[in-house]
């Protein structure tokens, strides 16, 4: 059956805002369960053949993501301190084309752990944060991680991590196959005494529901795949909804405001076309998976006479507890040649520093990876403290490239009330809009983290029999691209924004799903965890609707 | 599928060196694909100008980025071209920069000609007044600028300026290709396979 086509004036059950890793599941779900559904995106949609190895456009001219010409943003270290714009760049990175940021991200695809979800419970309250368990569990969420992985197109070995929380089905296909990377963090870690263990990847390393296997270019990390292998939405979801013959995907439609009636319900959207002309879009039920940065500007740019501080935001904290995920590598040098360029980022990691350990003087939790890193150019820029930075030290370490490799630590930020997305007071995008304004600065727990995986790092490249290893700089966030927290998750309608169904508190038909649902912020890669939250959403919300409950 | 065409016929037989053809037959479709990728970037424009420099201002930022990444047994700065992608970067999609970058540009002659007042030009003067001069001045906003600059047109695809016949990728051991087959290096090559864990391994 083929994509639907929605008339001008017609009301759709649902309206989803994002076209990404959430919103492709909530509209595919959606529209499987019988329902019409149009998906609104920012941003065109682009074919295989769009995507290019540009390492230039992809990372410095913005090729598929937000562009800070037109969709500008400020950052500001604490709340006392002017907001400014970077040159050329914006704090927070988003795909802005149909499929999202799962088009251009890494696809390491790691479930949550069982602590992920009752952490607080664990270890205790974290004076001057918003730390805080989940109102799910993991065994709640497990059948929907499951889900991902055999819908979506997950390659990995089950059971072959120690540390990994109960599965109720092995991965549908094996892992990608091993990189010197992989194969030299399994040496070192295994010499200290570590578990490393095949890298779960949503990329296909089999072909897999009419699509093919990865070939290996090695361009995954900040760009689209140019083959199919990479499992974005673009190429899963997406197809699969519209061909329900009831869902549109309607590019560069840019939502700017959620309108609601005078009972407080959300009646539908407004947004403008790629020729900026203006449109009113009405559905019985909204859905924002626009990520979590534009999700919440879209609710505090949604204000009414009745919702006066934004939409959904009675408890004040849409936009607040903003999270990135921390982290650090080394650069490791080697006698062969690696030559990792080639392939997919990762293929082997380690969680043996996954879980907090109060011994350590510090609250956090991360995993470990051996890999590219980026590509050349990415690769030449980065800095650390006894890095060479020009002359024939620097061309010494270029030259070093196909014997390098990176092992990288992936770890937790802690959620503060003070870290946020806020409507910058004077800045407009070109649009009209408010821009986002980013308010930041890493917990020092997350920093000490960081460090902490960076120093194990340096262990593990020295027991692989590594000649020379470089730290990269631990720098505090300006920005990032996991987008976390900003639209939390809980029970109580005073400290959370919307409840375990997804559901917003304060507007019935209005439901959020993407990376703003996050109450803590796992140990790294959210995606799978975004995914497997925007299927249960859609399970609930499907039920709902079918119970007349919205 | 679409028939090939005859430039990804001619690309596919030219990796059939290095790829097993069972492995060609198991990833057909992808293959084809990654192609009419590699047909897209096979053709880049070579520059002979500048737009935003000067010739003057050229030699001295073509001096700068050459000890930034200076010749030698692999390709540099000079021999990528970098200033020519310099130079087109500032016209135009950095811009936004170009302001900045003249300015820095015209204080860093003037503190030059300050310090080394016999010499005509940063270009002009020796290697090692030239690798003294840059130690003096490294972590300057106009050093930062000119070195990321550097690398970008060193690096960049040569469509861009710079990266001249890829002879940035030489300097890096780089491959310009969409399709590699396993095994990547030296490490993975005899790889013997994951072991499990035992249970009671995890402390």
């Amino acid at each position: 059956m083929s994509a639907r086509t929605f008339k001008s004036g017609e009301t759709v059950d649902f309206v989803v805002v994002g076209s990404g890793a959430a919103g492709g599941v909530v509209a595919r779900e959606l529209s499987h369960a019988g329902f019409t559904v149009l998906v609104l995106e920012q941003g065109p949609r682009l074919a295989p053949s769009d995507f290019e190895h540009d390492e230039l456009k992809y990372s410095f001219l913005h090729g598929i993501t937000n562009d800070p010409a037109a969709n500008p943003q400020t950052f500001r270290r604490d709340a006392s301190r002017a907001a400014v714009q970077f040159v050329g760049a914006n704090p927070l990175v988003y795909a802005r084309i149909v499929g999202g940021s799962s088009n251009h991200f890494t696809a390491n695809f790691w479930r949550f752990h069982e602590i992920d979800f009752n952490e607080r419970s664990v270890l205790g309250s974290i004076s001057g944060t918003g730390f805080a368990d989940w109102p799910i569990t993991y065994a709640e969420l497990e059948p929907y991680y499951t889900k991902v992985e055999w819908e979506v197109g997950v390659s990995g070995l089950a059971g072959a991590s120690p540390f990994d929380p109960p599965r109720t089905k092995p991965y549908p296909m094996p892992p990608l196959p091993v990189k010197s990377s992989g194969a030299l963090l399994e040496r070192g870690a295994r010499t200290l005494g570590l578990h490393p263990f095949p890298a779960p990847m949503a990329i296909v390393s089999r072909p897999f529901r009419g699509r093919p296997a990865c070939v290996n270019c090695g361009f995954c990390m900040g760009f689209g795949c140019e083959v199919r292998a990479k499992s974005t939405a673009l190429y899963t979801m997406i197809p699969e909804a519209e061909a329900t013959g009831r869902c549109e995907v309607r590019p560069e439609s840019y939502v700017f405001h959620v309108e609601t009636d005078n009972r407080g319900r959300a009646t539908g959207v407004r947004y403008f076309d790629r020729d900026k002309h203006e449109h009113f879009q009405k559905a019985r039920a909204v859905v924002l998976s626009a990520n979590g940065a534009e999700t919440p500007r879209l609710l505090l740019n949604s204000t009414s006479a009745r919702f006066p501080q934004g939409l959904a935001n009675s408890s004040g904290l849409v936009g607040k507890h903003l999270m990135f995920n921390q982290g650090a590598g080394v650069h490791a040098v080697f006698e062969h040649e690696l030559n990792e360029y080639k392939s997919v980022q990762v293929t082997r990691i380690v969680h043996d520093f996954y879980d907090s350990d109060p011994r350590r003087g510090f609250y956090g939790g991360g995993g470990i990876d051996g890999r590219i890193g980026p590509q050349p150019i990415g690769w030449a820029l980065v800095t650390g403290s006894d890095m060479p930075r020009w002359g024939s030290d620097l061309k010494a370490r270029l030259e070093a490239f196909p014997r390098s490799m990176v092992c990288a630590g992936h770890s937790t930020s802690l959620p503060l009330e003070s870290n946020s997305v806020s409507l910058d007071p004077s800045l407009k995008d070109a649009w009209g809009i408010p821009a986002i304004r980013v308010t930041y600065a890493d917990h020092p727990d997350d920093l000490a983290m960081a460090r902490f995986l960076q120093d194990r790092s340096v262990e593990i490249m020295n027991a692989a029999g590594a000649r020379k290893v470089w730290k990269a700089d631990v720098t505090e966030r300006t920005g990032g691209v996991h987008l976390l927290g900003t639209c939390r998750m809980g029970n109580d309608p005073a400290s959370s924004v919307i409840d375990k169904y997804h559901r917003t508190h304060d507007v019935r038909n209005l439901f959020l799903c993407d990376g703003s649902s996050f109450v803590t912020s796992g140990r790294g890669q959210p995606t799978m965890t975004i995914q497997a939250l925007a299927f249960r959403a859609a399970d609930h919300i499907a039920r709902f609707a079918r119970r007349n409950e919205i | 599928m679409s028939q090939p065409s005859e430039s990804r016929r001619s690309f596919l037989l030219s990796t059939g060196g290095i790829l097993t053809s069972a492995w060609l037959a198991a990833n057909a479709s992808g293959i084809a694909a990654a192609a009419q990728h590699a047909e897209h970037a096979a053709t880049a424009p070579t520059s002979t100008g500048f737009e935003f420099l000067s010739a003057s201002d050229g030699a001295d930022v073509e001096a700068i980025s050459a000890q930034i990444l200076p010749s030698g047994a692999t390709p540099g700065a000079r021999e990528a071209r970098a200033v020519y992608f310099i130079d087109r970067a500032l016209a135009t999609f950095f811009a936004d920069r170009a302001a900045a970058f003249r300015s820095g540009l015209a204080e860093f002659q003037l503190a030059f000609r300050t310090v080394h007042p016999s010499a005509a030009s940063f270009a002009a003067a020796s290697a090692a007044e030239q690798v003294a001069y840059l130690g003096s001045i490294d972590g300057t906003a106009f050093f930062e600028s000119v070195r990321m600059l550097t690398i970008l047109g060193t690096l960049s695809l040569s469509q861009y300026g710079g990266n001249y016949q890829g002879s940035g990728w030489k300097l890096m051991g780089f491959e310009d290709q969409h399709i590699f087959e396993p095994p990547f290096g030296y490490y993975d090559r005899d790889y013997a396979g994951f072991v499990p864990y035992s249970t009671k391994s995890k402390s």
